[in-house]
């Protein structure tokens, strides 16, 4: 009876597999019929710009897909990863100056790519007020990121706060791993001395995001 | 008959004069609400509704052919309903297909247009008259209004392009290191003062399935969930994404699926 039972369900799995019984690919199948996608469906005006839809290690690690957790080691990876990628200024200061990092913080245009043209321009954009609150009483910002107003009055302006700050800008990853902050150092968006300029705009007293009003 | 360029301008007038009132009125909680009610009450995309109809049924191409016999997976010519399938598998052409790449597909083989005429020109400039595909996209999908979407996967392409979507909803690349997932896996969520939708909520995904194609209000015409995909890499730093490539239909796919039951309501309003 048993055996007869284990029969049926023998020859009903072959006549699935038969008729070729569709189902979701495995997740390597499902990779790579993906990452054919991504290397035929985009265009650049120079093959170096195609490179951007390439993923770096630490890419790869912070995809994970739905609820899947990001294991020890691999969030141990993207930390040493981050911490290898500091850069710091020429010029060792890693404060520069608030007013220009103002400017910097809140321009989000830079390097896009449309109608066949790399948006050129002398410098990127720092994106920052895309998704950070920033002076008091600023209506036009962002809420994806935690709001970024008073951060040196609750900090100061000591240097272990200026370096922190200018590594979490640099390269978020090395403290909060895979974390939505782009590496804005790390993949070059940005140069060092425009982050110093970010650093003193958030930790300056007299910029506006310190300002107690 | 196409829509006199007069009556939008006209319509542009009043529409920015309701904007412009929004907010003095708003003072309540939300302060971007009721700005937001008025836009969603008076839609002009209403207007390229009728411009795609014509556009459907005129013998039109070097085949002077109407698109009478084009089949959107229901049979051909059957458009109630259509797009509540879509992306789905279509055996003639053996690939997924969502409701733009299909409407090429019938373009170039029906009425013998040029298919990379018809992309090129498929996403119209701000502040034009729109393209054709713009209209026949959106005038197709409102003959599905009122209905719930119900993309079934059965053929395994279809299984295939839906993970596909599911993976890329999460890949991150490029210089801001960004996946879809870090502006839209989250409730109540602003790029500056613009609204994220949350898409992995079955609301929020909902909203997004049912609203396209939608007149966007910044830009003057109506846009579809293609151009929606390519703006969204265009502000992520990458590449252009090819207008009706695997890549926008398998996201298409995944998040279609994932708003199954959502009752459409097209033009749907951005801002």
């Amino acid at each position: 009876m048993r055996k007869a039972g284990l029969g049926w369900m023998v020859l009903g799995a072959l006549a699935l597999i038969a008729a070729g019984c569709a189902t979701y690919p495995d997740q390597a199948t499902t990779r790579q019929i993906a990452e054919k996608m991504v290397s035929e469906d985009f265009t650049a005006p120079t093959p170096a710009l195609l490179k951007r839809l390439e993923q770096d290690q630490s890419q790869r690690i912070c995809s994970k897909i739905g609820d899947a957790k990001l294991a020890q080691e691999e969030a141990a990876e993207v930390v040493k990863l981050a911490r290898a990628s500091f850069q710091y200024p020429q010029s060792g200061k890693l404060v520069g100056d608030w007013k220009t990092g103002e400017k910097l913080a809140h321009d989000g245009a830079g390097d896009r790519i449309q109608f066949g043209r790399l948006e050129k321009r002398k410098e990127n954009g720092g994106l920052c007020q895309n998704c950070h609150a920033l002076a008091p009483g600023e209506i036009n910002v962002g809420n994806v990121g935690p709001s970024l107003t008073g951060y040196g009055l609750q900090r100061g302006n000591s240097e272990a706060v200026a370096k922190l700050t200018y590594e979490r800008i640099y390269n978020a990853w090395a403290y909060a791993p895979c974390s939505n902050m782009p590496r804005l150092g790390g993949t070059r968006h940005l140069t060092p001395e425009q982050i110093a300029h970010l650093v003193a705009f958030l930790i300056d007293p007299a910029s506006p995001v310190n300002s107690k009003r | 008959m196409p829509v006199a360029r007069s009556d939008i301008a006209v319509l542009a007038v009043v529409w920015l004069a309701t904007w412009g009132a929004a907010p003095v009125l708003a003072q309540s909680a939300d302060p971007l609400a009721v700005g937001r009610k008025m836009l969603a009450e008076d839609n002009p995309g209403e207007l390229w509704i009728d411009r795609g109809k014509t556009l459907f049924y005129q013998q039109r191409g070097p085949k002077r052919a109407s698109l009478e016999q084009c089949d959107f997976g229901v049979g051909p010519g059957r458009l109630d309903g259509a797009t509540t399938q879509l992306p789905r598998y279509f055996p003639d052409t053996d690939k997924v297909q969502d409701l733009e790449s299909r409407l090429v597909t019938c373009m170039v083989q029906l009425q013998g247009f040029n298919r990379d005429d018809i992309v090129k020109r498929a996403i119209s400039p701000a502040g034009s008259n729109g393209s054709d595909v713009e209209a026949l996209a959106l005038y197709i999908t409102s003959r599905s209004n009122g209905m719930k979407m119900n993309i079934s996967l059965s053929h395994q392409k279809e299984y295939d392009m839906y993970k596909a979507g599911e993976y890329l909803f999460y890949r991150r690349s490029g210089q801001t290191d960004l996946a879809c997932v870090q502006c839209h896996g989250e409730a109540n969520k602003r790029i500056r003062l613009q609204d994220l939708i949350h898409m992995t909520d079955k609301k929020g995904v909902q909203e997004v399935v049912s609203t396209w194609p939608a007149y966007r209000g910044g830009h003057f015409v109506v846009r579809t969930m293609q151009w929606r995909l390519y703006d969204c890499f265009w502000q992520m730093r990458l590449p252009e994404l090819t207008y009706a490539s695997d890549v926008s239909i398998a996201l298409t796919t995944y998040l279609h699926y994932q708003g199954n039951g959502a009752v459409i309501k097209v033009p749907g309003f951005k801002r």
